[in-house]
């Protein structure tokens, strides 16, 4: 037809066809999934990551240090400050120094305060899968407001915060927040309620998700998920206990796991969460000590390398910074959590077997974010 | 040669009644007047239960202008027709989709004497022999657009009707038993003292799950998945098309609805508010029509849509037997009541 093939296709059995959902798809977002399917049942999926390369690592090396965080931002812009606070974690390891108490207060607060907005996106994103039925998306998206609006009072900006440095933060907490706070969680844990009542609890949502996408606890650890999607595997692992960065080893909570490792347990492990989540930010306020925000560090990095960890809301982020002495960092390896769990989808049809309606539940359910798997 | 306006003038006059019930109501502009109708009620509907506004920029009074201004949008588009597509069917299937279910609100009667053909007493018959034209219209929309998605979407379409219409027949039979009659005027007559909805409760679930399925509507939506498939069978249809395929989907409601109406609610029987019995008739009627409307918009925003195997699960292990159940207990009924009178 005079369109040059791109790629070599595999020829396909009697019966079968291979659809590409997305680029271009209401749910793929900015990546492919391929489904070989007879029209109901899946035999085969594939991902193809790759279209929204930004070549984030590259970019670092030709940044000084803090000016690194802006583009690093960009992975996800739903989750910034837990991937710049993984950042600033290494270099804080390179330079060997720590931020006063304070500021890993003040880093807590907002990275949790990420986590519900990152959840509630993913929730909404959930329940659209199940049905094209964007209630519960608006309903979530208008609930994340009062939190937006908070970290705006706090960092002056709603969405890319770049507020955590090396050595601290950049200000400190104004005048109303903490009344404002509580407010907002107040009203968030009556919303969270809202959600469980209509939506968690509903019974054709809960047939559609149960026992769907089942990920068994030892083929999750194999397959390298991160975050709810190993969590809900009955993996109790999270890097904010097992690796306690900012304030987490000074407050009380507890990691959430479910054992069925379905969609639905992992819906159900990020609802939980939030709830968790703010009782951090709650512990957070109250605990809160006086104190300076902020060490001002030298522009060069002391030769050497280092490597930090941060529980994202998608699971962990792994960070690998190499410095040579100057004031840029000679090379940075970014590990995102997307990376492996867009690709835990793959897998799934050789153990189980899954209907074509299923595809998008289990990939929303896995929270999958290509701008982060491609970096 | 000219018109010849006195003849025509006395053919209106004198067929007044008729061609007011094609070309008013219940006929052409009705129809098409539906559609505008239920596109904007279930925008700022839905728009409402969804915390946000709808369409208000167009048109000051809620938005309303927002629909002219879609109609005008979509009968300009231009005619894409994708390729290695059966042309002739391409063009004909939007044109012909509308006609079935528009045939079948025709059988409807909206006031005591108000219908416009009665089918020699058989309107329910007649309603249940074209409804099953249309799923197999809807399989070859899909079918002739030559892509992967309408394919899928044409074979859901299927099994949606294999799911839904037999479990919504059998239940459809006791009302027929209880009312004596297929006729739907007779059948609206027999409720004058008593709704169906009360002696047949078991039958109206069944054929509400039914209805949902024949209508397209969640939780029974999966010919038109968008999460999977783009938009079912629609996928490869734009402008004036997909106006008309869209105004298929809406009558196809319009007209399942007002069976439901008939069947089970009364039909046009209700107090005689507007002083004249013909015109309150019509009243209840499209009252009781826009509270079926809107339940089947509230249970749109409040489920989840069921894979293709659990609806058919679903309506052969539960809905044929509880039909079945529903059938025996009304015969049973109809059989005591008939010994004691």
């Amino acid at each position: 037809m005079g369109i040059a093939r791109v790629e070599e296709v595999e020829e396909l059995k009697d019966g079968l066809m291979r659809v590409s959902i997305g680029p271009q798809h209401p749910i793929s977002g900015q990546g492919r999934i391929l489904v070989v399917t007879d029209g109901e049942t899946v035999y085969d999926i594939e991902i193809d990551i790759g279209y929204s390369h930004r070549g984030i690592e590259k970019i670092l090396e030709n940044r000084i240090y803090i000016h690194g965080i802006v583009p690093l931002e960009r992975m996800v812009m739903l989750d910034t400050s837990p991937i710049t606070m993984c950042y600033v974690r290494a270099l804080e390891e390179l330079y060997g120094v720590e931020a006063p108490p304070r500021a890993q207060y003040i880093r807590t607060i907002i990275l949790e305060m990420n986590r519900i907005i990152s959840h509630t996106y993913a929730l909404g994103l959930f329940a659209e899968s199940a049905a094209w039925n964007p209630a519960i998306f608006l309903w979530t998206t208008a609930d994340r407001e009062p939190f937006l609006d908070l970290l705006e009072m706090l960092t002056g900006a709603r969405w890319s915060y770049s507020f955590i440095v090396p050595g601290g933060v950049r200000a400190d907490l104004p005048q109303g927040f903490k009344e404002a706070a509580f407010e907002a969680i107040k009203f968030f844990r009556e919303r969270l309620d809202v959600y469980v009542d209509s939506w968690i609890d509903n019974y054709l949502f809960e047939v559609r998700t149960r026992n769907v996408g089942v990920i068994p606890r030892d083929k999750a650890i194999e397959w390298g998920a991160a975050g709810p999607s190993l969590r809900a595997s009955g993996v109790e692992y999270d890097t904010r206990k097992h690796d306690p960065y900012a304030a987490y080893e000074e407050l009380d909570f507890k990691i959430i796991t479910d054992t069925s490792g379905d969609s639905y347990a992992r819906g159900g492990v990020r609802v939980k969460e939030m709830y968790v989540s703010l009782d951090i930010i709650e512990q957070a306020l109250e605990n809160i000590p006086d104190g300076p925000i902020k060490r001002s560090l030298p522009q060069r990095a002391p030769p050497g390398e280092a490597y930090a960890r941060v529980e994202t809301a998608r699971g962990e982020i792994g960070m690998y910074v190499v410095s040579d002495g100057k004031d840029k960092p000679y090379r940075v390896k970014i590990s995102p959590a997307s990376f492996r769990n867009i690709f835990l989808i793959e897998m799934l049809p050789k153990i189980e077997e899954l209907r074509f309606a299923d595809v998008p539940v289990i990939f929303y359910s896995l929270d999958p974010w290509f701008l982060d798997a491609d970096r | 040669m000219y018109l010849q306006i006195d003849e025509l003038i006395r053919f209106v006059e004198a067929n007044f009644d008729i061609i007011f019930k094609i070309a008013i109501f219940p006929g052409i502009a009705f129809i098409f007047g539906f559609l505008i109708f239920a596109v904007w009620y279930e925008r700022k509907f839905l728009a409402r239960l969804m915390v946000r506004m709808g369409p208000v920029h167009a048109g000051k009074v809620m938005g309303w202008l927002q629909l002219i201004a879609d109609a005008i949008k979509l009968i300009t588009k231009e005619f894409i027709v994708p390729r290695f597509t059966l042309r002739s069917l391409f063009f004909l299937l939007p044109i012909l989709l509308p006609v079935i279910p528009a045939a079948m609100v025709v059988l409807i009667p909206f006031g005591p004497g108000f219908i416009l053909y009665n089918a020699m007493g058989n309107g329910l018959i007649l309603f249940l022999a074209l409804s099953t034209i249309y799923p197999v219209l809807n399989m070859l929309t899909g079918w002739v657009s030559n892509n992967k998605f309408t394919i899928i979407g044409a074979f859901r379409t299927i099994y949606l009707d294999v799911a839904a219409e037999i479990p919504l027949i059998l239940s459809i039979i006791g009302v027929v038993i209880m009312a004596g009659t297929y006729d739907l005027v007779g059948i609206v007559e027999a409720q004058s003292n008593m709704w169906f909805i009360i002696p047949q409760i078991l039958g109206f679930i069944v054929f509400f799950i039914g209805y949902l399925g024949m209508t397209e509507r969640v939780p029974m939506d999966f010919p038109v998945a968008e999460v999977e498939l783009v938009f079912g069978i629609k996928t490869e249809y734009s402008g004036p098309l997909y106006l008309l395929l869209m105004e298929a989907d809406y009558v196809n409601w319009l007209a399942w609805s007002l069976l439901m109406v008939v069947l089970y609610l009364g039909g046009y029987n209700g107090p005689n508010i507007l002083g004249n019995p013909v015109y309150s008739g019509i009243f209840w009627t499209l009252f009781k029509l826009l509270i079926v409307l809107t339940i089947v918009l509230i249970i749109k925003i409040g489920y989840a849509r069921l894979r293709v195997d659990q609806a058919v699960r679903m309506g052969w292990k539960y809905l044929i037997p509880l039909a079945v159940i529903n059938l025996v207990l009304t015969i049973l009924i109809k059989y005591i009541l008939n010994i004691y009178q």
